[in-house]
């Protein structure tokens, strides 16, 4: 809020570590979080880029390192058992000081290339929501698992890959498990729907990821939802959003969990990849009937009973 | 820690500046942060002025904000203090240990360790917040929105792991010899922040700077129950208590 205020890179800017030396060339900012603002670098003398972020606050982008630093190693030793599932993701690559720029401090990751979630959706269709979807909650639970909660869980925060990967960005609302969340945004906070404490547990992750899919299906219900007035602001808003999606499987799992009902990520996920993922619709699609269609049908029926009751008249 | 919060909408104009009952405060080891609330308009050169000059005073921040982006803000500030509090102390710490300058000069891997500590004591550390609103007649439209911002704040203060605790008080009092009244005094209980103002006569004077000295008042008084404050006290027992907080 107001701290960012210094203007953005120019594209060929080089940021040198001050302690690690290694060198990276701006070419482009990809976006801005809370704690810093993010560029696609390449390091000099190689061909893969990479996202970087400075920081605005030495202790911010701090904290956001540490935690990441933390997966990094439970990624590792898990990675170590289950044999390297997937060895391209990884947290964090490295991080140092901006050396001429009063020691900004940054950090380098892995460069998503795609585009944030609601953007991959309006643009391929909500049917992608099943895979995309799962992929998110096998995210949600392998930081769980390493001890972590997301916190700050939007659209926004997940980039998507032309193929529907989905990955993680901007980890500056994690907390540890049973912390205080960090960061939070309105519409997908607990607390801002009455509906518990912003203590990080899994099922704050999983409310807002409820919140996040209702936002991605039916946005206007949930913008009118949430300018009620904070007194009878409340989940049953929510909960009648979720029924009244067609897909009655999704909405039976969106309901539990605005109701904080899984015991955790990982039966989340797995009741998802079951019931969601898997139960892709057999048969031909049903479209919704145009209005248009309805209209006429109406139309035609009363012309036919005009017709009928004209003939048998005379 | 101890923070005061003074939400108003303008200008005091009865009694003692205001900017010397913050310095006071600070002097106390109370830090003092002001929001300003506007809606439609502004809240005036003088204002705003007065607003951050209070807040520079007692060693905190002031926004002006308006109602809709009220909760938000407060939410921010009182992070945001809460951190620069201990980051001063814990700052201090490691230039007795390092005999270096800032978080900022260290290298990566004891920075990395100096923020666990921060950001464990940012957690764990017991916190009072005392809510000074400003309910002269100006404020009545906003106190609804007010009375959101506190429940939210008490929301976020109660999944805190360390003791938090908050009061609230508004001012002017039923007479004039009254400075500010205590709405609700020290609790832990997001449910007890109901209905703060509904039984509020407005009034038309704005005695900022009497309130706040009213309020510390209702610091020191309270002083024998009070959780243990170990920051604050530089003496040798304050890093015991710094190192023994530090879990991993």
């Amino acid at each position: 809020m107001g701290m960012s205020s210094n203007p953005p890179y120019p594209a060929g800017t080089v940021i040198t570590g001050k302690w690690r030396g290694n060198r990276y060339v701006v070419e482009r900012m990809l976006g801005k979080g809370a704690n810093g603002t993010v560029y696609l670098v390449q390091r000099e003398g190689r061909r893969e880029r990479y996202a970087l972020k400075i920081g605005y606050d030495t202790l911010e982008l701090q904290s956001e390192i540490n935690v990441l630093t933390s997966l990094q190693s439970c990624r590792k030793r898990s990675e170590h058992r289950a044999r390297k599932e997937s060895p391209l993701s990884s947290y964090l690559l490295e991080s140092d000081d901006f050396k001429d720029r009063d020691h900004t401090p940054f950090y380098v990751m892995r460069y998503v290339e795609g585009r944030p979630l609601h953007h991959f959706l309006s643009r391929n269709g909500a049917s992608w929501l099943g895979l995309v979807g799962m992929k998110l909650l096998e995210k949600l639970q392998t930081l769980h698992e390493c001890g972590f909660v997301f916190g700050d869980l939007k659209p926004e925060n997940v980039m998507v890959s032309s193929y529907g990967e989905a990955e993680l960005i901007d980890y500056g609302g994690a907390s540890p498990l049973g912390r205080s969340v960090k960061q939070f945004t309105e519409w997908h906070d607990r607390g801002f729907w009455n509906a518990g404490s912003r203590t990080g547990d899994e099922n704050y992750d999983l409310f807002a990821f409820a919140v996040l899919c209702l936002r991605l299906l039916n946005e206007e219900g949930l913008k009118s939802a949430a300018q009620q007035l904070p007194q009878t602001r409340s989940v049953d808003e929510l909960l009648k959003l979720a029924r009244n999606l067609p897909d009655k499987k999704l909405a039976s799992w969106l309901c539990l969990a605005l109701k904080g009902g899984f015991p955790g990520s990982a039966q989340a996920a797995e009741i998802w990849r079951s019931q969601i993922y898997r139960a892709r619709k057999t048969g031909k699609d049903t479209m919704a009937t145009p209005r248009w269609l309805k209209n006429a049908f109406a139309l035609s029926l009363f012309l036919l009973a005009f017709t009928i009751y004209w003939v048998f008249r005379f | 820690m101890k923070q005061i919060l003074l939400i108003t909408d303008g200008c005091s104009n009865v009694g003692e500046s205001p900017v010397l009952a913050a310095a006071h405060a600070r002097q106390e080891g109370i830090t003092v942060n002001v929001v300003g609330v506007v809606d439609y308009g502004t809240i005036g050169e003088l204002g705003s002025r007065e607003i951050a000059d209070i807040a520079k005073a007692g060693g905190g921040l002031s926004r002006i904000a308006s109602t809709s982006q009220l909760a938000q803000t407060i939410q921010m500030m009182t992070r945001k203090t809460v951190v620069q509090t201990i980051q001063q102390a814990v700052n201090k710490e490691v230039k007795k240990i390092l005999g270096e300058g800032s978080l900022e000069e260290l290298p990566p891997q004891q920075r990395s360790q100096v923020v666990t500590v921060v950001d464990e004591l940012t957690e764990t550390s017991p916190l009072r917040i005392a809510l000074l609103i400003d309910a002269s007649a100006s404020m009545k439209p906003k106190l609804g929105a007010v009375e959101d911002a506190i429940r939210d704040l008490a929301l976020s203060l109660e999944a805190r792991e360390g003791r938090s605790e908050l009061a609230v008080f508004h001012f002017p009092g039923h007479s004039s010899s009254e400075d500010a009244v205590l709405d609700m005094d020290w609790t832990r209980n997001v449910s007890e922040v109901r209905s703060l103002f509904s039984r509020l006569k407005m009034r038309g004077a704005t005695p900022t700077g009497p309130a706040i000295f009213k309020v510390l008042e209702h610091y020191r008084y309270d002083k024998l129950d009070e959780p243990r404050d170990y920051l604050v006290n530089g003496d040798d027992e304050a890093r015991e208590g710094m190192i023994g907080g530090y879990v991993v």
